[in-house]
Formats: C-alpha cells, sequence, structure tokens
C-alpha cells in the first residue's frame, strides 16, 4: 500500500467535508476519485498534501505518517500534486517552473551560487537538463522559455504536470486534469498519464470525465456528501445504482 | 490619579480613532492603505487655522469648513491617483505607491505656503475646567470629547442604518456583486475616501485645538500610529478602529504616568507587534480574504 | 576637473552607492514577494552598531562595518520569526513599526547617547590618508591634493563593495534559490506545494535584506561621522522603498538607478529648489499611473523598452478561473 486512508475526517466548523473515509492506494495503481460536485475530493487531496489539518484519522504514505507535516516536507516525502485552478508561478518562464519544482531534489546553496563552484555549475546543468526531458516528454519545448502565463490553457495543464514531476514523486495527485480540454487533448492526456505510470509513479485522479475516468483507472472511489458510497473497478462502481443515485438523484425527484 | 489619566487618555484617543477611522473605511471598500491620510488630516488642521485666522470664523464653521476641504482634497485623490490605477489591474503596489507620491505633493505644498515651522493654533475656548471630584475636565477636553463621539455615532449610524451605508458596505465585502446588485461602485468609493479624509479633517482640527499648534509634519506621527491602530484593531473593522484608538490613547497615557514619557511613541508599535503575534486578524477582525 | 572632484560631491558619489545598497536591501526579500519596510531600523542598527563599536571600542573601521552588519543580520533572524507568517500590507507596516521601536529604543539608551547622536566616529576619509601616509603619500597624487585622494578612494570601496552586492543578487537569482524566492513571490502555496521549505527561503531573503541594510547604514555611519536617531525613520524607509519603485521594482538594477536618480536629484534640481518635492510627488502619481513597474524592467533591460507591459498572464489566468469546476 503506497497510500493509506483510515478514518479521515475533515469537519469545517460543524460542515463536514470529509466523513469517516477509509481509503487505499496501491502501489502502480491509477485510482479514480469521483463524486458530485460539493462531495469533498478536493478537499480530499488537500488534507493528503498537506495543506489543510485533519480533524482526525490519519493517512500514511508509504507508512509514514502524514499528520504533523508540513506540504513541503509531504513533496519531499514523494508525493505531488497539481491544481484544479492551475497554479503556475505565471511570470516565470516554462522552464523554470520546472526547475524550481526540483529545489527540493537537489543541493541548493547559496555560497555556491556566489562562488560558481564545480558542484555548483554540475547541480545546475542537471537540474537543467532533467528540465528539458520534462519538457519533452509533455511536448512543451516550443514554450520553453516563454513565460508561463501565456502559455495556451491546455499547455499550462501539462506545464502543471510536468512540474509537480519535477519533484520525482511515487504518488502524483492530478485534480481534474482534463478540465476544458476537448476529446483529442483528453485523448493525449490518457496516453501521456499512462506513461507516467509505466514510468513507476501511481497516480490518484479527480475526475469529471467518465470515460477517462472508466478507461484510465484500475479502481474508482465515489464519495458523495464527504463519505465514501462506493468503492471498486471501474466497472463495479458504474454498475452501483447508490453512485447513480448520487449523480442523478432519486428517480421519483426528477419529476417535473 | 488613575481615572484623570484615563480621560486625558481618551481625549487623545478620540482623534486617534478618528485618523484610524480614515484609514479603515479606505481599505475595507478600496483594499487599499492611503497613505496620505495622515497628510490630510494635517492639511484639515491648516484649513481650519485659515479660516479661524483669516475669517474669524467660529470654531464649529472652522471644522465644517475643514471637514468639507479635505473632503474635496479626498475626492481629488481618489480621481486622480487612484481610479486611473484601478483600470490597469495592477498589483497592490502600484496604489499604496500613488498615495505616496500625494503624501509627498502635499506635505510639500504646505511646507512651500506656511514654511516648516510651527503654527499656533489658536483657540477661543473658554479655559474653564470642571472639577468633578475624582477627575478635572476641562471645556477643550469636552469640545474634543463630544466632537470626536459625535462624528463616530453619526458614521456607524450612517453604515448600519443609511443605504449609502448599506452600499458601502456591499461595496466593502464584494464590490463586483454590489455593482451587479445596482450600486455605482465607483460613486461609493469616491464617497468612500472622501469622508475618510473629512474625519480625518476634523481630527486634524481637534488635534490643533488639543496642542494649540500645527505644522506641516504634524501627520507622520499620527499616520504611523493610525497604521498600528487599524491592525491592532483589525484592518477594515470600523468599531476595532474606534476601540483601537481610544485604547492607544489610554496606553500612551497610563504609559507616561507609570513608565516614563520617552517610550509614549513606541507604545503604539509594541501593540501592533503583540498583536500580530497572538491575533494577526486583530482584536475584532476576521481573517477572511474577499470574494470577488 | 580638479573643481569637480571636491570632496563634497564625492561624498555625494558615495552616498549614491550606499543608497544602491539600501536600495538592494528592499528589493531583495520583495523578489520573495515580502513588502518590508524595516530597513530604516536594520540601516540604524548597523550604523550604531559600527559607529559604537568604533568610537567608544576603537575597533578597526572593517571589524565595525562586518559587525554592524552580521548584528543587523542577527535582528532580522530575530524578527523574521514572528513576522514572516504575515503577508502582503501587514508585513508593511509591522516592518514599519519595527523601524519606529528601534529609533524610539535609541533615542533612550546611554548607549547611544539619545538625541543627541553619537559624533566623531572615525571617518573612512581620514582611513585612508592614513594609509596612503603610511605609504609615505603626504602631499598629494596624480594632480589631486590628499583630500580629493581620501575621497575618492572612499568613492571606490563604496562601489566595490556595491559591486560585489549586485553580483550576489545577481547570481542568487539565477540559481535555485533565486528560483524559490520568484516562486513564493508569485504564489506561496503553490511553492510549498513543490516541495520547497518557503519558510527556510523567506527568512533567507528577509535577513540578507537586514544585511544590506546593516551594511549600508555601519558604512555611512563612517563617512558622515555623525548619526542620530531620527536619520533612520519613517521617512527614510519610503525613501528606500522609493528607490526601487521609481527605478524599477522587478529588476536589481532598478533599484541602482533609482537611488542614483534620488540621490542627485536633489542637487541637480536644486534650481528648482522649492518645487523639486512638489515636482517628485506628482511625478510619482503619474509614473504608477503610466508605467507601475517603474523605469526599467526587463523589456527594457533587453532592449525593448516600449514593449507593452503583457497582460498575458492575468488574461490567461481569468480564463483559468472561469473554467474552474466547483467540487
Amino acid at each position: 500500500m503506497l497510500l493509506e486512508m483510515k478514518k479521515v475526517i475533515k469537519n469545517f466548523g460543524g460542515v463536514m467535508a470529509v466523513n469517516q473515509v477509509d481509503l487505499t492506494l496501491n502501489e502502480g495503481e491509477i485510482l479514480g476519485l469521483i463524486g458530485p460536485n460539493g462531495a469533498g475530493k478536493t478537499t480530499l487531496f488537500n488534507l493528503v498534501s498537506g495543506l489543510l489539518p485533519l480533524t482526525s484519522g490519519e493517512i500514511l504514505l508509504n507508512n509514514t505518517s502524514l499528520s504533523n507535516m508540513k506540504p513541503y516536507q509531504i513533496t519531499e516525502l514523494g508525493l505531488a500534486r497539481t491544481f484544479q485552478n492551475i497554479r503556475l508561478f505565471g511570470h516565470l518562464s516554462t522552464k523554470q517552473n520546472i526547475m524550481v519544482a526540483q529545489f527540493c531534489r537537489t543541493k541548493a546553496s547559496v555560497w555556491g551560487a556566489f562562488f560558481r563552484n564545480k558542484n555548483y555549475k554540475e547541480e545546475e546543468k542537471k537540474i537543467s537538463e532533467r528540465a528539458d526531458q520534462l519538457l519533452q516528454l509533455m511536448e512543451l519545448e516550443k514554450y520553453s522559455d516563454s513565460k508561463a502565463g501565456s502559455l495556451p490553457y491546455g499547455y499550462q495543464r501539462r506545464l502543471e504536470i510536468a512540474r509537480a514531476l519535477a519533484t520525482q514523486p511515487r504518488l502524483l495527485l492530478l485534480d481534474e486534469p482534463a478540465a476544458g480540454m476537448n476529446d483529442v487533448e483528453t485523448e493525449s492526456l490518457l496516453k501521456l498519464i499512462r506513461r507516467i505510470r509505466d514510468d513507476g509513479v501511481s497516480i490518484f485522479l479527480i475526475e469529471h470525465d467518465m470515460n477517462l475516468v472508466m478507461n484510465l483507472c484500475n479502481r474508482v472511489t465515489v464519495l458523495n456528501f464527504g463519505q465514501k458510497i462506493a468503492d471498486g473497478t471501474s466497472q463495479e462502481v458504474q454498475n452501483n445504482p447508490k453512485v447513480t443515485e448520487a449523480y442523478l438523484g432519486k428517480e421519483e425527484d426528477d419529476i417535473a | 490619579m488613575f481615572w484623570q489619566q484615563v480621560i486625558n487618555g481618551l481625549t487623545a484617543g478620540t482623534t486617534y480613532a478618528l485618523v484610524a477611522l480614515g484609514y479603515t473605511l479606505v481599505f475595507g471598500v478600496l483594499e487599499i492603505i492611503n497613505l496620505a491620510h495622515a497628510e490630510i488630516f494635517m492639511i484639515g488642521a491648516f484649513i481650519g487655522l485659515v479660516l479661524v485666522t483669516e475669517t474669524g470664523a467660529p470654531l464649529w464653521l472652522a471644522l465644517i469648513g475643514a471637514m468639507i476641504g479635505t473632503g474635496l482634497v479626498g475626492w481629488m485623490l481618489e480621481r486622480l491617483a487612484l481610479r486611473p490605477l484601478r483600470k490597469n489591474n495592477v498589483s497592490h503596489l502600484a496604489p499604496l505607491i500613488s498615495t505616496i507620491g500625494v503624501s509627498i505633493f502635499l506635505t510639500n505644498v504646505v511646507l512651500k505656503i506656511f514654511g516648516p515651522q510651527s503654527n499656533r493654533f489658536p483657540s477661543n475656548i473658554d479655559p474653564r475646567i470642571f472639577d468633578l471630584g475624582v477627575i478635572k475636565v476641562s471645556l477643550l477636553q469636552i469640545v474634543i470629547l463630544a466632537t470626536s463621539f459625535a462624528l463616530m455615532f453619526l458614521m456607524k449610524f450612517m453604515l448600519a442604518k443609511t443605504r449609502i451605508g448599506k452600499e458601502l458596505r456591499a461595496v466593502a465585502e464584494n464590490p463586483e456583486a454590489a455593482g451587479l446588485m445596482g450600486v455605482n461602485v465607483t460613486f461609493i468609493m469616491v464617497l468612500t475616501v472622501a469622508i475618510a479624509s473629512a474625519l480625518g479633517g476634523a481630527a486634524g482640527v481637534l488635534v490643533g485645538l488639543q496642542f494649540s499648534a500645527i505644522s506641516p509634519t504634524m501627520g507622520v506621527a499620527y499616520g504611523l500610529k493610525g497604521l498600528a491602530i487599524i491592525i491592532v484593531g483589525g484592518m477594515g473593522n470600523v468599531t476595532g478602529a474606534m476601540a483601537g484608538g481610544l485604547l492607544l490613547g489610554a496606553a500612551e497615557v497610563l504609559s507616561i504616568a507609570y513608565i516614563g514619557s520617552s517610550y509614549r511613541d513606541a507604545i503604539a508599535f509594541i501593540m501592533l507587534i503583540a498583536v500580530l503575534l497572538i491575533k494577526p486578524s486583530g482584536i475584532f477582525g476576521e481573517l477572511e480574504s474577499r470574494k470577488g | 576637473m580638479g573643481e569637480i572632484l571636491n570632496p563634497y560631491y564625492l561624498q555625494i558619489v558615495s552616498f549614491l552607492a550606499i543608497n544602491a545598497i539600501l536600495a538592494l536591501s528592499f528589493y531583495l526579500p520583495f523578489s520573495a514577494g515580502q513588502l518590508s519596510l524595516g530597513n530604516a531600523g536594520f540601516m540604524s542598527i548597523g550604523a550604531y552598531t559600527a559607529g559604537i563599536l568604533s568610537l567608544k571600542l576603537g575597533a578597526p573601521i572593517f571589524i565595525s562595518i562586518v559587525s554592524g552588519s552580521v548584528m543587523a543580520a542577527l535582528v532580522g533572524i530575530l524578527l523574521g520569526f514572528p513576522v514572516l507568517r504575515l503577508k502582503g500590507v501587514y508585513l508593511a507596516i509591522a516592518t514599519l513599526g519595527f523601524g519606529e521601536v528601534v529609533r524610539v529604543l535609541f533615542l533612550n539608551l546611554e548607549i547611544t547617547n539619545g538625541a543627541l547622536g553619537l559624533p566623531g566616529i572615525p571617518n573612512l576619509n581620514n582611513y585612508f590618508r592614513g594609509v596612503y601616509s603610511s605609504f609615505g603619500v603626504k602631499e598629494g597624487l596624480a594632480g589631486l591634493d590628499m583630500g580629493q585622494v581620501a575621497a575618492l578612494s572612499t568613492v571606490a570601496l563604496s562601489f566595490l563593495v556595491l559591486g560585489f552586492c549586485i553580483m550576489f543578487v545577481l547570481r542568487q537569482e539565477k540559481s535555485p534559490v533565486g528560483r524559490a524566492m520568484a516562486a513564493i513571490k508569485a504564489d506561496e502555496v503553490a511553492t510549498e506545494v513543490m516541495g520547497i521549505n518557503t519558510t527556510y527561503v523567506k527568512m533567507l531573503a528577509f535577513v540578507q535584506g537586514a544585511f544590506l541594510a546593516g551594511l549600508g547604514g555601519a558604512l555611512s555611519a563612517h563617512m558622515t561621522n555623525f548619526i542620530s536617531p531620527g536619520e533612520f525613520g519613517y521617512h527614510h524607509a519610503i525613501d528606500i522603498l522609493l528607490f526601487v519603485v521609481l527605478g524599477g521594482s522587478e529588476v536589481v538594477w532598478g533599484g541602482v538607478l533609482g537611488a542614483s536618480i534620488i540621490t542627485i536629484m536633489p542637487e541637480a534640481l536644486r534650481f528648482v529648489d522649492d518645487f523639486r518635492w512638489i515636482i517628485f510627488g506628482a511625478l510619482l502619481v503619474t509614473m504608477m499611473v503610466f508605467r507601475p513597474q517603474g523605469l526599467i524592467d526587463e523589456h527594457v533591460l533587453s532592449w525593448r523598452p516600449f514593449k507593452k507591459k503583457s497582460t498575458l498572464e492575468s488574461d490567461a489566468v481569468n480564463e483559468v478561473l472561469h473554467r474552474e469546476v466547483g467540487n
């Protein structure tokens, strides 16, 4: 088990955003997280990545408890994430965005920068080369020196992912990576995510695009009103009446 | 002795409160710290001085005149130094710098006209003192306290009960939504700066009365303390500004009485740092980021 | 030639260098997203520490200067812990408040001599005279008298120090630490999620800024021979802010240019004496309306000075925000 969530609760002054959620993610898996708007999916991501403190429960990454850890420490442990509403470093270049994210995997030294000694130059070279690799992987090379904020939408989403990958994670949290994409772009994304998984990164995915979820994910967990209502393979979840109900509401209520 | 100090402190505190109120109103509605507010306060004092000495106007008229004058200065500030920046979607730093520019401009205009020295502010208030046993209050103190509290009460009333006040609060919370609901956001913003400036101008006259002297640089100390107060009270919080001002007045006077006068000017910032360490949102504030 | 190179003008040139160092002391934390207005306070600490060491303990000038800078940095660390949790305007006001506390404190301490200030701090010019003297040069050099030679040496020293500081900041900007700072400025939360200990990096920027301000203070104390608490107040903090904002807040050279302009301006504009500050105030407002990034930005540095400031970023982000699907 790479990621384990035990009875996780997040209470916002009376509003139960996440209510007793148990969840596991195994190494090499692509786990989908779905549910209607407001179900608590992004809140869950925020809890896992350390942006929000748990009200109670436990989250373990590779058997290490993440409670009391700051976000950067969790990232150092091997967890990376993208943001639903894209939080790129707008006026840094595409390549710089990726380079920044390598900070925790390199030896950064203040005096090294001043004296430009051999170690420093070698580190910088490694950082630059690794960034180039990621640029290639995500087909962003032509935007390498453009300001991240000026990229077309689809490429910004890719950069979000590239940047997260630069932290060399074992587990990648993707928050609605296909939002706003057309079919062609989504197909591209699907291939990309598979490739990332094949390269050894497990994936935890929030998505609304059901096609993508069903095609991509080994297993799917469904949330509604902060609670887990279903869990299983994409097939199982698709056929689960509770899931349909959650999305569509009970049949009787549809009578106008 | 203690209560005497408290009265003295409140007198000073009410003027602090008026200044702080000006900062907090502008911050609440426009999300900007108007660093020219201290100079507007100073200009109020000078307008008051001119009205009293040149036209022989009675004090109450000079006060109103100063408030109208500074209200106009505030209107011009918004129109010329703040509104053009809103159109350009700039960072928060640009409006701040713009108000610094206005503050430099205003200070030096007054310096040019009146010179750097202290000017006597004449007071034709009867120097009567009322002996109430435990405390002695002078007529001057009563005038200052009464005027300040009246202005503060008017503000609270306006904000709570009038339509303009409601619109102001709506813009403070969410300008976009307020605009969609029919509020003339631009007008409200101009009005806010004008009102805030008028309050500052009133404070200027009252301070001039209090110390019988004014100078072109009198705004600096009040300005800095005003900034400290709005953080202590809670940024954008009207009650906080008023309470904070009174609190500071009392704290300063008590510190002079019991510690010694030389550290008086640091009290505001010690309170500031204490609040920032304990409850950064301020005594009355909530840490809420603005929507929209 | 000899008339221009008189000690008075040369001292102004030295101050230009000092002001440029102070501009850097504001620029550094700013490039990591922190609006720190405490540099006047740190400058004061640097000046007084160095001044007291030189004057009352007879320490060698350079030891005093270094100690002053280090002292400012140490106070920066202490202040940083509580204050760096604050954002935006809160941080600005808190650091401004810090400056005031330092001013009032120094007005009341015995060791700083209170409002009377510290006169008679050993002067760098005299120091250089002494150095030259020990090499047998007492009457002048290359057609200049000793006064001019000494003053020129001080100028050279200040620019040497400035040069190192600029080089340090430039090199740091291109390094991982510099990139981390820029990322924090852009989006602190996202930076933390990318695995960067933002508290540490912010502290680094803040303390470096404090050190530079202390350095500026310590150096200038040994040029003016006299310091008093009032010199390092609110006005000075605002001046330093203006160096950077006027010259260009997005690039290192901006502060240097701004410092140069504002240092020279009072001298150059003596003919409009009374009106120069009035004009300056109006100019500042105009700048913010038409060119908020200051005189120099990256386009100027790459020879395209009038390229319109890109609104592409805000457009792109706005577009994304409108696609946001609620959760």
